[in-house]
Order: C-alpha cells, then sequence, then structure tokens
C-alpha cells in the first residue's frame, strides 16, 4: 500500500490508485474534464496537471496518468502547476460560444465551474471561432457541439464502456467533431448518460430543455422503478412536474450509470390525464369523505358476508410501506391475505425466488462485472433490465464468457454465444449444461445427496445443436473460476428459479463456486414476494368474486386489466363487486371502472422503500409535494402568470397514509399510529426487526436470510423438455426497453423509440407457414384488431412466436392466444382473417 | 574520402538491384547472424555499437532490443517506421531508393533479434512509388529464401508486409503507428507503465524503428560494433548519418556522413554553400520540430549530445537552411500552420495551444501585434512540453528558437507595424515576399 | 454498387486476415479509385465488407488527409506548402496552378479532370517546389514544368495510382 504526501497531507491507498483518486480520498479536488473513474485515464485534456516535488516521479505530470508510489510529494497548488492548468482553460475556451444564458448545463457545468476556479476571466484570443453544425440525436439528447471542449468522455462512454457503435469521434485537429454518421436517434439505451458525463453542454436532456435551471429544480435522491434492478437515481421536480432525472452513484446498485427507460420514464407523474379528483360512484368527492365511506360501505359487507368477503390487491410497484401496510390492515381487519400479482407465474416466481435467494448465493451487479463466466437463462437483458446488460459488458471487456439461454432472439453490446432453446426446453437445456460443467469439473467434493442429484439430472436435450452448444458451455463453465448465472422471471415460471438456485450450488460445493443473480416483475416485486408469503393468487380470487365469496376488492396501485388475458371475464368478475376501491396514479381501466377512487401519489411525491431483486432494501425520498403542475393549470405558458389554486392540485395523500386513514376509520388501531411502518414488520419479518432500524444506510440495506443447509437441492428432478404439438407455436409475451413497462410507457419521447408492434418468427415456421418478413399478422380478438408487423429471423428458437408488449396494441393484445397454429398464421396476414377462437390459458 | 555504410551501393538514377546488393556482400551479415549469433547476441551487437535511433528521439536502438527479452509469448511485430513526414526530411525515400535490400536486411536481422514473426513496413502515401517498388523487392526477397519459412535454411520464419497510410504526421509517433496499423484512429495512446515493446500491435510486443537505424544493423552484425563506432567524427557519436540539406542552397540533397560532422561543413561542402545572393541567416537542424539555429552556432557538430549541449537537437538531421531575405516569423507560421493542421486533436495544448499561437505570430506577422504577444507566445511555448506526446514540443521547437535567437526581428515587426523583411529576386524561380493567412 | 471482382477480391482478403480492421485504409482507398472518391455508398460498403458501422468508418476516413468524402477530379494535385517549399514559392506555384486552371484551392476543374490540394510536406524538400500528382512526385516546379506537366497528364488515359 503505497504511502503518499499531498498538500503536505499524509495519506495509504491501495496499490492502482492513481494520484487524482489518492487527493480526492483527502477531499482535494484536482481539477480535471477526461478523467473519469469508471472510465480510466486517458491524459487528454491536460487539465489534472500537479507538481511532483519529490519521489519516482518528477516534475510537472497528470495526476490522471501516475499511480500513487511511495514516497511521492505531491504539490496540487505550485505556482507552474496552477499557471499550466490556466492556461488549458484558456485554450479549452478560445472556441466556446459562451451561450451560457441559454444553455441548460449552467449552472452544473464542469467548465463553468473550472473556468471560475482557473482564474480565467479576460479573453485574450481575439481570432475566429470555429463552429459546427448540430445533429438530431433523436428525442432524449440534445446537441449542441459548438460547447464541446474535446474530453473524449462521451466516446469512451458510448464505444467503449457501453459498447455501441452509432455515436464517435470524427475529423481531426482543432475541428474534432463527437456525432452520428447522420442525423438519428442514438442507438444506445444508455444514451442519457451523456448528458451527465458531458463536462459541458454538448448533450443536454431533451425532454427537459429549457424548462428550468438547475439549481430551481426540487431535487432528491430517488429510486427508478422501471424494472426490478432498483438503479439510484436525483430526480428533479419544477413547477409541481417532475422534468429531470439523472443517475446517481450506487456502487452496490447500478455503478454510475443508469438506462435511458430510467431516466426517462417518470412522464406519467405528470400527465395532464392522470386521476387526481377522488370520485365517489362516479361523482367527485373530498378523499377523505370517499375514504370514510369507504370504510362504512366495508364495514357493512363483512357484517352481511363475513370479513373474509373483503380481498386485497397491492402491486410489485408498491412501496414496501404500502405492502406492509395492506397486510397488517388485512390481517386485522380478517380480511384474506393481499395479493400482489395479477399474473400467477410472476407470483410463484416470485415466491421461488424469495424463498431460494440467500447470501450464499446472491450476487449484485457489481459482482457480475468481476465474473469470468456468465449464464443468461431466460433473460433477454437489454429488453429486461437494460442495466443488466452494461454490467454483463463489463465483465465481457474483462475476458469473461457470456452464454445466454433463451428462445428469444436477444441482442447485446459485447460478444457472447446465444443458445436458443425454446420456453418449454430451458430447465432441461440449463440442467444439461450444468452436469456437464459438474461433471468436467469433478465431484469431488459432493455428498451423497448432491451426487443422487446431479445423477438425476437430464444429460440430454432432444436437439443436437443444442446438445453440443451446452457441451461447450458446460466446459467453459467448468473452467471458470468465478461464474455467475443469471436467471430471468418474465417469461420462464418458477420451476425455472428453483432450479438455478439448486444448480448454483451445486456448483458451490463443487471447484467452480457460483453465484446467482435473478431478475423479478417490479421494483418492489421482492416486497410482495416477502408478504405474499401464505396468501393465493390472482386468480383464485377472481373465482371467488365469480362465486359471490368475494364482495368487496380494494385495489392499490394495480391495474388487473393491463395485461391479465381474460379481459371479459375479469370485467365480468368485477362487475359483480358490490364495491371496488382503486388507489391509484395512474388512469388505468381498473380506476375507471371503481365504485370508490381515490388519487394516489407517485413515488416522486409520496417516496418509499423498495427492495430490489438482490434483496437490497432502498429507500426513495419524496422529491416534491405534488399537484397539478402549474404548465397544465396556465394552459402551458411559462412561467404561468396564473397561481389561482386549482382543484385537484391539492396533494394528493400516499397510498400509505390513505390506509392508515382508513384503518383508523374501521377502528384497526396500528401499533404505534403516528410512527413508521417499520414498526409494523416483526410480524412479517420474525428476527429481521433489529436489522430495521430507521433509518436504514442511504445506500441500501441487505435482506436476505442465511438459509441453512437442508434448505438446499429442493427442486424435483422431473425436468420437462416439451415444446408445442408439432405444427403450432408458443406465443411468448416479451418485454421491450421500451413502450412495454407499465409506467414509463407513458413517456412520450420513449414511445417514439419503442418502434412498432413487432412480432418475431423463427425462419423455418415462416416458410412452413408461408409467411414472409415484412408482412403484417392482424388477430382479430372480440372485434377488436391488433396488428403486428412480423419479423423473421433465424437467431431465435424455432417453434415460437414473439411478441413484445407494446403500448401501442388495444386491449385485444392481452387476449393473444398462448398457442397458434402454424397453419393458421398464412391466413392472419390476409384481409379476412377468421376470428380465432378464444384460447385464453392462465398458467 | 569517408566510408560509406549505408549509400555503399548508391546508383543515383535508380535503385541497386538484389544481384548489386549482394555483390557486395550483402543478406551477408543475415547469415552470419543465423549461423554464429543467438538473438541476444544481436542485440548486444547492436547496444555496443551505440547506435541510437534516426526516427528523431535518438532513443539507444540496442536498449530498445534487449527489453524483448523475457516478454511474453506470442507473435511479436517489427514496424519498420517510413512514414517520414516531418516537413524537410525526405532521407528514408532516398534510402529505400537507393538500396531497398540493405533496408530489409537491417529488418530482418532486428526481427531475429527480438524473435519476431512479422514485418509491418509502414509506408506514407506520398511514397506510393517507394511502396511499389519494396512490393517488388519483397517478392525478390522471398524467392531468394531471406524471407519466409526457415529464412536460409535455419529455423527463423518472418515475413514483410506494406502497410499503407493515408496520410498525416502523426502516423509516424510509435504508438500512433500501432493503432494506425490495426484500423484504429491514430491517437497516441499510453498506457501508465506499459510499453509498445509490451503491448503493442494486437496487444503484442512490438519494435518501431525507423528505416535508417534498421539499415545500419547489417553493417554492425559483419564488420562489428566497435568498427560502426569509430566511423563517427566525435566521440558522443556512432557511425554516419544521412543528412538532408533542403531550402537555400545550392546542392540540396542528402549526404551520408560521419556522426559529428559539423553543420558548417555539410552546408559549404556537401550541400555547395548558398545560392548566389543568399546569405546564411538560420537552419533548422532537425526538421520541422528543432529550433533555428542561428549562424554564430554553425560549427556545432552534428551529433546527439553536441547539438544538446547548446539547447539543440539533432532531431531527424534534416537541415533547412533560411537565408537573409526569409522572414523567420512568417517561416514560423509555415511550420505552425503544418502542426495546426496535423495535430491528432487528441490534447488540449496542441489541439487548442496551437492555434493560439499561430493566431499570435500572424496578427505580429500582419502589424497587428502586441507588446504581450512576446511573452504569451513564449509561455505557451514553454507549456507545450506537458503536452501528451512529443508532437506539440516539437511544434513550440521553431517559436522558441525564434524568441530566443530573433526576438529582435519579431520587436522590429511590432515597432514597425507590418513586415519588416525585403526580398532581392535574386534567387530567380519563384520569389516573392508572402505573408501567409 | 462494387463490381462483382473488386468485392470478391476484398472478401477474400479480408476473409485471410487475422485482423480483418487492419484492412481498413486499403479498403478505403480501393473503393475511393474505384467511386473516384469516397462516396457515402463507397464508405458504406467498406463498412459492409469490414464488419464496421458507417460511423467507424468515417471516423477514420476523415481522420485522414488522402481520403476523399468530396469529389476529386482525375488528377489530385497535391501541392506541397511545407515549409522549403514555401521557401521557393514566393509567387507561388500554388497561385500558378490556379490560376492555369481556373480553379481555387481545394476546387476540382470543371471537366473532372484535376483538384487543386495544398498539402503537407511531400518529402521531395530536395527537388521544392514540389508537388504529388497520383502517387507520383514532381519537381522542382517551374512555370514552363507545370504547363508541360498539366499538359502531359490531360493526354493520358491510363489508370490511377493507388494514392491519389
Ligand atoms: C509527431 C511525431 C512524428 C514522428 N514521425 C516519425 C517518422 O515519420 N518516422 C520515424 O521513424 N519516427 C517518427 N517519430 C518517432 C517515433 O515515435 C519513434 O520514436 C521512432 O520511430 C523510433 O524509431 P528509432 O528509435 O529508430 O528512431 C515521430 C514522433 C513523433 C512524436
Ligand atoms: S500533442 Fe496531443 S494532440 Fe498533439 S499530436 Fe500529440 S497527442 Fe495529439
Ligand atoms: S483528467 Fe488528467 S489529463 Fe484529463
Amino acid at each position: 500500500m503505497p504511502y503518499l504526501i499531498i498538500d503536505n497531507r499524509h495519506i495509504q491507498v491501495p496499490r492502482g490508485t492513481t494520484v487524482i483518486d489518492a487527493a480526492e480520498r483527502l477531499g482535494i479536488m484536482i481539477p480535471r474534464f477526461c478523467y473519469l473513474k469508471v472510465l480510466g485515464a486517458v491524459g487528454a485534456c491536460r487539465m489534472c496537471a500537479v507538481m511532483f516535488e519529490a519521489g519516482p516521479v518528477k516534475g510537472l505530470q497528470m495526476s490522471c496518468m501516475v499511480q500513487a508510489a511511495d514516497g511521492m510529494r505531491v504539490s496540487t497548488t505550485h505556482p507552474e502547476a496552477v499557471a499550466f492548468r490556466r492556461q488549458i482553460i484558456e485554450w479549452l475556451m478560445i472556441n466556446h460560444p459562451h451561450d451560457c444564458p441559454v444553455c441548460d448545463e449552467g449552472g452544473h457545468c464542469l467548465l463553468q465551474d473550472e473556468t471560475i476556479s482557473g482564474g480565467h476571466s479576460r479573453r485574450r484570443y481575439t481570432g475566429a471561432k470555429r463552429t459546427y453544425p448540430d445533429q438530431d440525436l433523436g428525442p432524449l439528447v440534445q446537441h449542441e457541439m459548438n460547447r464541446c471542449i474535446q474530453c473524449y468522455r462521451c466516446v469512451r462512454f458510448y464505444q467503449e464502456y457501453a459498447g455501441y457503435r452509432d455515436l464517435g469521434v470524427m475529423g481531426i485537429a482543432s475541428r474534432i467533431y463527437y456525432g452520428r454518421f447522420s442525423d438519428g436517434a442514438l442507438e444506445s439505451p444508455f444514451s442519457g448518460n451523456l448528458i451527465d458525463i458531458c463536462p459541458t453542454g454538448v448533450y443536454t436532456d431533451r425532454p427537459s430543455r429549457f424548462l428550468a435551471r438547475r439549481w430551481d429544480l426540487q431535487r432528491a435522491d430517488s429510486i427508478c422503478l422501471h424494472c426490478s434492478l432498483g438503479c439510484n437515481t436525483v430526480a428533479g421536480a419544477h413547477y409541481r412536474a417532475v422534468i429531470r432525472q439523472e443517475s446517481r452513484e450506487n456502487v452496490r446498485v447500478n455503478g454510475s450509470f443508469i438506462c435511458d427507460r430510467g431516466r426517462y420514464g417518470h412522464a406519467y407523474a405528470n400527465l395532464a390525464e392522470r386521476p387526481r379528483q377522488s370520485r365517489l360512484d362516479g361523482e367527485p368527492a373530498g378523499w377523505r369523505e370517499a375514504a370514510r365511506e369507504a370504510a362504512a360501505r366495508l364495514k357493512r359487507i363483512a357484517a352481511a358476508a363475513g370479513h373474509s368477503a373483503i380481498a386485497v390487491l397491492g402491486s410489485a410497484r408498491n412501496s414496501l410501506e404500502t405492502q406492509i401496510m395492506l397486510r397488517y390492515l388485512s390481517h386485522h381487519a380478517q380480511w384474506r391475505p393481499p395479493r400482489f400479482f395479477v399474473n400467477g407465474s410472476e407470483a410463484r416466481s416470485t415466491a421461488a425466488v424469495v424463498a431460494r435467494l440467500d447470501s450464499r448465493l446472491a450476487a449484485g451487479l457489481p459482482d457480475l462485472e468481476e465474473a469470468d463466466f456468465l449464464l443468461a437463462v431466460g433473460v433477454d437483458p437489454v429488453n429486461d433490465a437494460p442495466m443488466l446488460a452494461l454490467a454483463m459488458r463489463q465483465a465481457a471487456r474483462k475476458g469473461a464468457k457470456i452464454v445466454v439461454l433463451d428462445p428469444r432472439p436477444v441482442e447485446l453490446p459485447f460478444a457472447f454465444d446465444l443458445l436458443s432453446a425454446g420456453l418449454g426446453d430451458l430447465p432441461a437445456a440449463l440442467a444439461v449444461l450444468v452436469k456437464t460443467a459438474v461433471s468436467q469439473a469433478g465431484t469431488d467434493g459432493c455428498e451423497a445427496q448432491e451426487k443422487a442429484f446431479l445423477a438425476a439430472l437430464p444429460g440430454r436435450v432432444p436437439d443436437e445443436k443444442l446438445q453440443g452448444q451446452l457441451g461447450q458451455a458446460g466446459g467453459w463453465l467448468a473452467a471458470s473460476r468465478r461464474p455467475a448465472i443469471i436467471c430471468g422471471s418474465a417469461i420462464a415460471g418458477p420451476e425455472l428459479a428453483g432450479l438455478a438456485a439448486d444448480l448454483a450450488l451445486l456448483l458451490q460445493t463443487g471447484k467452480t463456486p457460483s453465484r446467482l443473480f435473478y431478475l423479478l416483475p417490479g421494483p418492489n416485486a421482492f416486497g410482495a414476494g416477502l408478504l405474499q408469503r401464505g396468501s393465493r393468487y390472482f386468480p383464485s380470487l377472481l373465482q371467488d368474486i365469480e362465486k359471490g365469496g368475494v364482495r368487496a376488492l380494494l385495489v392499490v396501485e394495480n391495474d388487473p386489466f393491463f395485461r391479465y388475458p381474460d379481459q371479459d371475464r375479469l370485467h365480468s368478475a368485477l362487475g359483480k363487486l358490490e364495491l371496488l376501491m382503486v388507489l391509484d396514479y395512474l388512469p388505468s381501466r381498473a380506476a375507471r371502472a371503481a365504485h370508490i377512487f381515490l388519487p394516489g401519489a407517485t413515488v416522486f411525491e409520496a417516496g418509499g422503500s423498495f427492495i430490489n431483486n438482490c434483496g437490497l432494501l432502498q429507500y426513495a425520498a419524496p422529491v416534491h409535494e405534488g399537484g397539478i403542475p402549474l404548465a397544465q393549470v396556465s394552459g402551458g405558458s411559462h412561467p404561468p402568470r396564473a397561481h389561482a389554486p386549482a382543484p385537484g392540485s391539492e396533494k394528493c395523500p400516499s397510498a400509505y397514509e390513505a390506509l392508515l386513514f382508513l384503518a383508523n376509520e374501521l377502528a384497526i388501531r396500528p401499533p404505534t399510529m403516528d410512527a413508521s411502518p417499520w414498526s409494523l414488520l416483526p410480524e412479517d419479518f420474525p428476527g429481521q426487526a433489529e436489522l430495521l432500524a430507521h433509518p436504514y444506510p442511504t445506500d441500501g440495506l441487505q435482506l436476505l436470510p442465511r438459509l441453512s443447509e437442508a434448505e438446499s437441492l429442493q427442486t424435483p428432478v422431473n425436468l420437462p423438455t416439451s415444446g408445442p404439438a408439432a405444427g403450432a407455436l408458443t406465443v411468448l409475451r416479451v418485454e421491450q426497453t421500451f413502450g412495454s413497462e407499465e409506467l414509463s410507457c407513458y413517456a412520450e419521447p420513449l414511445r417514439q423509440l419503442a418502434g412498432p408492434p413487432l412480432a418475431l418468427l423463427h425462419g423455418a415456421d415462416a416458410d412452413r407457414a408461408g409467411v414472409r418478413d415484412g408482412e403484417q399478422l392482424c388477430f382479430e380478438i372480440g372485434g377488436e384488431k391488433v396488428e403486428l408487423a412480423l419479423q423473421v429471423t433465424n437467431r431465435m428458437a424455432p417453434g415460437q412466436l414473439i411478441i413484445p408488449h407494446h403500448y401501442a396494441l388495444g386491449r385485444a393484445a392481452c387476449r393473444l392466444p398462448a398457442v397458434v397454429a402454424q397453419a393458421e398464421l398464412r391466413g392472419l396476414t390476409g384481409q379476412d382473417s377468421p376470428d380465432l377462437p378464444q384460447a385464453i390459458t392462465e398458467s | 574520402m569517408t566510408e560509406k555504410v549505408l549509400f555503399l551501393n548508391q546508383k543515383f538514377d535508380r535503385p541497386a538491384t538484389l544481384e548489386e546488393y549482394r555483390e557486395n556482400g550483402g543478406y551477408g551479415a543475415l547469415a552470419l547472424a543465423l549461423e554464429k549469433y543467438a538473438p541476444g547476441q544481436v542485440c548486444d551487437l547492436v547496444a555496443e555499437s551505440g547506435l541510437r535511433g534516426r526516427g528523431g528521439a535518438g532513443f539507444p536502438t540496442g536498449r530498445k532490443w534487449l527489453s524483448f527479452a523475457g516478454r511474453k509469448q506470442g507473435p511479436r511485430y517489427v514496424v519498420p517506421n517510413t512514414d517520414e513526414m516531418e516537413p524537410g526530411t525526405f532521407k528514408d525515400r532516398v534510402l529505400v531508393n537507393c538500396d531497398p535490400h540493405l533496408v530489409l536486411e537491417g529488418i530482418i536481422l532486428a526481427a531475429y533479434a527480438i524473435q519476431a514473426d512479422q514485418g509491418i513496413f509502414f509506408i506514407r502515401p506520398s511514397y506510393e512509388q517507394d511502396a511499389q517498388l519494396i512490393e517488388g523487392e519483397l517478392n525478390r526477397a522471398r524467392e531468394a529464401g531471406y524471407l519466409g519459412k526457415n529464412i536460409l535454411g535455419s529455423d527463423f520464419s518472418f515475413d514483410i508486409e506494406v502497410h499503407r497510410s493515408a496520410g498525416r504526421y502523426i502516423c509516424g509517433e510509435a504508438s500512433a503507428q500501432v493503432r494506425a496499423i490495426q484500423g484504429y484512429r491514430p491517437n497516441p495512446r499510453k498506457m501508465p507503465g506499459l510499453h509498445l515493446t509490451e503491448r503493442g500491435l494486437w496487444d503484442q510486443p512490438t519494435l518501431v524503428n525507423n528505416a535508417e537505424t534498421l539499415a545500419c544493423i547489417p553493417a554492425i552484425v559483419s564488420r562489428g560494433p566497435q568498427w560502426f563506432k569509430k566511423i563517427a567524427r566525435t566521440p558522443s557519436g556512432a557511425g554516419t548519418k544521412l543528412f538532408c540539406v533542403s531550402g537555400r542552397v545550392v546542392r540540396p540533397g542528402c549526404y551520408e556522413l560521419p556522426m559529428g560532422t559539423p553543420l558548417r561543413e555539410i552546408i559549404e561542402q556537401e550541400a555547395g554553400g548558398m545560392l548566389p545572393g543568399s546569405e546564411f541567416k538560420a537552419c533548422l537542424p532537425g526538421g520541422a520540430s528543432t529550433r533555428f539555429l542561428p549562424k554564430k552556432q554553425w560549427e556545432v557538430p552534428m551529433d546527439f549530445e553536441s547539438l544538446k549541449k547548446i539547447g539543440h537537437q539533432l532531431g531527424t538531421s534534416s537541415i533547412i537552411v533560411f537565408d537573409h531575405n526569409t522572414c523567420l516569423v512568417a517561416a514560423t507560421i509555415n511550420l505552425l500552420n503544418f502542426f495546426v493542421r496535423e495535430s491528432c486533436g487528441w490534447c488540449t495544448p496542441c489541439r487548442d495551444g496551437l492555434p493560439f499561437m499561430r493566431h499570435l505570430l500572424l496578427e505580429i506577422e500582419h502589424g497587428r501585434g502586441k507588446e504581450e504577444y512576446i511573452p504569451m507566445l513564449r509561455s505557451m511555448a514553454g507549456q507545450m512540453r506537458h503536452a501528451y506526446c512529443a508532437f506539440a514540443p516539437g511544434a513550440a521547437e521553431p517559436v522558441l528558437g525564434l524568441l530566443e535567437y530573433f526576438e529582435d526581428e519579431v520587436r522590429e515587426h511590432l515597432s514597425r507595424g507590418k513586415c519588416p523583411c525585403r526580398f532581392s529576386d535574386a534567387g530567380g524561380g519563384f520569389r516573392r515576399k508572402q505573408c501567409l493567412t | 454498387m462494387l463490381p462483382e471482382e473488386i468485392r470478391h477480391r476484398l472478401e477474400t482478403r479480408i476473409a485471410a486476415s487475422a485482423h480483418p480492421r487492419e484492412l481498413v485504409v486499403d479498403v478505403m482507398y480501393e473503393l475511393q479509385n474505384h467511386y473516384g472518391f469516397l462516396n457515402d455508398v463507397a464508405l458504406r460498403e467498406v463498412a459492409e465488407l469490414l464488419q464496421l458501422t458507417p460511423l467507424e468508418v468515417e471516423e477514420l476516413a476523415t481522420f485522414y488527409d488522402f481520403i476523399y468524402r468530396r469529389p476529386v477530379g482525375r488528377f489530385v494535385l497535391h501541392v506541397c506548402d511545407g515549409v522549403v517549399c514555401w521557401m521557393f514559392e514566393e509567387q507561388s506555384a500554388l497561385d500558378y496552378i490556379c490560376k492555369l486552371l481556373g480553379v481555387a484551392p481545394g476546387e476540382t476543374t470543371p471537366d473532372g479532370q484535376f483538384t487543386v490540394l495544398p498539402t503537407v510536406c511531400v518529402g521531395y524538400c530536395d527537388h521544392a517546389p514540389a508537388m504529388l500528382i497520383n502517387g507520383k512526385l514532381y519537381g522542382p516546379l517551374t512555370p514552363e514544368f507545370i504547363d508541360r506537366t498539366l499538359e502531359e497528364l490531360r493526354s493520358i488515359s491510363c489508370d490511377l495510382v493507388l494514392c491519389r
């Protein structure tokens, strides 16, 4: 550990630390432009010059390019260093347009700060400035090249770090240009990070352009809710609208970056059509009045039909506080235990994950970056959870082998092996791969039980080509030292999740101790999984409603219509209810159907705690009070001239607050009405109460149990290798990066990037069905039409028809059949397509 | 008559053929080395000879080669650097055109010494004719068994291909050249503590040497390092050197002379002295990246150390001679035009600082200069040494020389409010006072 | 569209290379010679041949000065403006050539024969002032020599050498 002196202060740093970082540890911020810790040092801007007065390196040197060494004495304030840095700033400014008054970077601009701190205030250069035309980089990022200081950060992030190849550096000398080959939307779903890392205003946030100065924003630390990874953000609101998000560093989760879905997905909070008015039987009412009436009706129903006639549906986007409150309420009111998932498969997968993920196995994104072999199964990272792809890329850059086992035509920004297996074959294929690896690495460490488990695993899959690929990948796994399995939950069922845990445990007994990383269906699915223990799933509840056993349903931040396959059944079942009470901030169909509706508060207004896919509990702070954005109140004039209170601009209650109110009305007294929800926890987290001392650490609290050994290897070894019957296609509904996730699909700029609705089909299937790439598939269901552009590719598993969820597809899309006969496809491209039988299956 | 090492086979109107090269002992050194010397011994010979790189920096060649011992296994590369885009420099062109096989034998010997598998002859586009010449001679060498598998029956195999550049001076910088060959933007790139000799082309150990450096090797091997060292005229020098003389002299050209030959002798005897009507005012002794050298210093022996002692550099030993009629401010602007245009744009001093300096000089040349520009220029030129690579410090050298030896001339521009230089038409041909914009 | 023969030749070379990207300059030259300059079509073809993106090719094409992204004539006159030629150029060979051809520096004659480009030192300082035309060096330039050379070039129908 080198020991050095910087500005007369002593410090010891780990070997390999650069001097610029060593100084930062002392709180000395050496000026810099090109250097970013995550991107590494390149020494291009020459801004970080300091004087090395003694030690192995002498003279004026760039502190980013020199590694700390014993005996160094460094001065950051040496007159020669100060003079040189001042000169650098002057040089960087000779072409700058001095357009700070109209620049959105103003106020948080590194170039501004360092121009001032470097002492450059008088212009000595009297020559001409060079100017550039800007490019249209799409709806997310605004380009303004004249402000560029050529630090190369953007291209290094975009190409080297993120692996996309459509933005780069062109030209030479003082005519360097950063941009695309021609106008067009940036292809990387991480493009928004350019805004954060550019030290000046070349890339700025396009949707929020000219809406506010950074210092006028109400800013707070938030958590992204657009997938289960729980990336950290800073959200900024202005005039009651959330207008901008930036990434927030958390080395345990997202590192320094976030994806564009997370950055721009917040528009749902500002929607003009967002319901802001409480309603009682269709009529406007104050929310307390509505809640009071709800309590009265609930009491009546309980009295007439018993407490179990009342049921609760929360969601995976509820905060943990809300989930706890739901659970508490239903427990004490003796209602049915809350459900959180509309989709039964999601509920069971999540249950499996929560049951199986323990501290021996759990890996975080940073662990994946360090892995030397990654096996992703049932995952399409860029579409399911984009930041996962970025972490995997870092592993790939360090030389990791990466294998993806999935039916989809997965595309990733790095080299990997795609092993195409049909949905039904995933568990068997995974088992074969791991079995190969364990057998190759040797079973010395295995006990009898493990050996038996291993022996019972299938050794083959029917598909010869796949079998070969699995054998090869098994070899890589056997040869690796830090492997990890990444397991999705969106398309594959709970069996896969359980199997993945067993196989990871099996590997742990062998020579290649593997870690495990799950994706979950929602930002707080983990919390829902913890709290849903013992309760059953939504479909059975629906049955009870139909049979009259359940008379009242309380829906909190969920829209059962969003993805439920049988919309008609849902509609008629909910119609039977005596009371449908909905609390939400989205303009959902359920909200419109409610007898009693309470407008909810978003995470930006209410804040809340969320447990991410790795079991990390994190807190999103409230950003602003909420209310109707002033821009809407004032008809868009800026700045608004009239500030009169507008209807509904009263602050919406958070779900937690509303439920507390309800509990009060029902005379259920929470143990501590005034305190935090954590006091409600012990019941559901036996033995973990002490962990939850409030406030918990700001970078998150790990909530994973250490499971006993006895619980390992539980999956019954009876894995299907099932495809659909010959001539049939399994219909797979999948996520896509933009335009499919429930909250972010309201964001206009992301809709623009979503592309048209698609259906993907393997070439062999297309040939057999007689359909061609580019044809339009037309489903007509219950009088509604669903149109999909057919894409034919051989990079996917045959036997599937893959249909990404898409905001532009009507409700009928929920009811797409689970299986389509190949023979039918041809007909679907015709004008007179037959009305399909409503083959709806709910797993 | 001085000893010739590099121009032994010079024919003046055409390149020496393989046969002619062999008649004079060509490829003897290669046969000798393969038979008698282990690779490490060849490195030792070169180290002993005192040979220093001819590409501009003058790094001891033997030391560079010896560092390959113990480098990681796998393919290794030799890159004969024939980019030669330094203004005033044309020695590699003359050398290759004079005796192509001498250069080839040098490359093969270097490859043997560091156990390289592949050579990549990097050639600038202006030398397309030479690229074609080399391709032809490579075939001949291959047919004769000097290249390819099992050279001269030994178990050493090696081959050379030609890489055509698409221009840009920075491609001559070794780390930029390595990136250029791989098809990346040729910015110089350094990783702290990592040299090309460790991680060069495709992350493998790579030797970049100037073509002239390599052409010295056969003589060192066949005639011995001591002989080579002693043909220099100064104790600090070693071997002979190709001196390019250009500018206002009677016989511009490339001359092979012992290291340490005095500058005046080269100009007056070899190059035939100044053109009629021209008086020596200054020269750039080592190409565009060196300082103006005034007449009072022109007795200096031309070798690395002697020039260094008086604050100059040998550079590429390309002597560009200016006469009394030339405005050195204008000449410096011309040089800066070159550097501004060719900067790769990677680091701030070079990319933005050089245009600033050029602007100041243009203002001075056009009579709009201010007193404060002189200290500004001096300070900026001084700061250039902290640029990323040696390009920008090189660009600053003429400016520093201008201010060191010809500050009066610069001041005259300020005091008169215009360029003070007059012209006679004595030189003939195109001759006109020209201010650049 | 690239003729099949050229495409095939390039594809063969690329397939034989352990590091196809190293061929990018050669491929750019080849397509440039075929099309006269590296137009957008050519640039996309280079990208496709080497499995690069158009941007990645553009990053290189805009770096080098012997890759022409704009149309040039059959002969490209790279007139040296290095310091040695400058010393001899005061009445300017560049001016003379431009006047003779009726174009400004950087322009192409209307008949598509000649493009005049001022260029860094071409390494022919011993024959200053000098110029480079399609890979061949010319110097020392005098008005008579220039007249003669351009006249000769006009009558040449041969192929262009690789680097123009
Ligand atoms: C801007 C720049 C241009 C250079 N151009 C050349 C060149 O054209 N030819 C050359 O041999 N070396 C050139 N060099 C020097 C090389 O970087 C390197 O030092 C040299 O090729 C090593 O060979 P040597 O040791 O035989 O001299 C250049 C260096 C710089 C900084
Ligand atoms: S000094 Fe900097 S900008 Fe100039 S050539 Fe070197 S690296 Fe490029
Ligand atoms: S931060 Fe060190 S050179 Fe840019």
